[in-house]
């Protein structure tokens, strides 16, 4: 039995929520990205911008799922989703983004600057949570 | 030995360049494709191995320890999600350098 202290259990707490705040810094950050993308580059780079970051959510969600599965097993819990189907999601992350990949370089080149950048999307949102934990360990001690 | 065998894999790859070299001549945009190809490939293959090594890294730990399984699971996806960005970057330099 683990005996901790209410620091350490609001510390847990603060530490667990962070994939959830990821995917909300996902979300947040997408439409000002695209805001941004559109001003400067205008509306075919958005497209792609747009078609990148849906591939970038997806693939992450589906990265988080995988992983899920794959801790289960190792772990020796009891797996809630086969074996296969972790495996199956894990590779059709990569075919969704060749997907999105050939069908902007068939349907307009010009948007595949877009398109790589919104690849990037959980990269801005991982960002923003380190910086928000930085914050929240210096204001509040966490 | 293991020195020896190391000379001898630089030499047999030195001697594999000399006749690229030898023909001289080459437009930079070949250059350019060579070097966007191996760089793809050596950012694959070095991601793929650090991806391996994070995932064997947290199969054994949570094996040791189960209980601190929610703190690996989190470092775990984050670690993937920065490596895989890895390649990412080679791909947009790739893009971005040869046209």
């Amino acid at each position: 039995m683990l005996n901790l202290t209410a620091d350490q259990m609001r510390a847990e707490r603060f530490y667990a929520g962070a994939l959830n705040r990821i995917r909300r810094f996902m979300i947040a950050i997408a439409p000002i990205a695209a805001a941004a993308v559109w001003w400067r580059l205008g509306t075919r780079s958005v497209a792609g911008f747009a078609l990148g970051c849906t591939v970038a959510y997806i693939s992450f969600y589906w990265l988080k799922r995988a992983i899920g599965g794959f801790v289960d097993r190792a772990a020796g819990e009891t797996p809630s989703k086969s074996g296969s189907g972790i495996v199956l999601r894990f590779l059709l992350r990569y075919l969704l983004m060749a997907i999105g990949a050939y069908v902007i370089l068939t349907v307009s080149p010009a948007s595949l600057s877009g398109l790589l950048a919104g690849l990037f999307l959980p990269v801005a949102a991982i960002a923003c949570e380190a910086i928000y934990e930085v914050f929240v360990a210096l204001s509040r001690g966490v | 030995m293991r020195q020896l065998s190391k000379l001898f894999m630089v030499l047999s790859v030195l001697s594999f360049a000399v006749p690229a070299f030898a023909q001289g001549g080459g437009s930079s945009a070949m250059w350019a494709d060579i070097a966007a190809g191996f760089s793809m490939a050596f950012a694959s293959g070095i991601c793929a191995l650090a991806q391996g090594r994070a995932t064997a890294a947290a199969a054994e730990g949570l094996a040791r320890n189960p209980a601190a399984r929610p703190g690996i699971q989190l470092a775990l996806i984050l670690g993937l999600a920065l490596i895989e960005s890895l390649a990412l970057y080679t791909l947009v330099i790739i893009f971005a350098k040869v046209k």
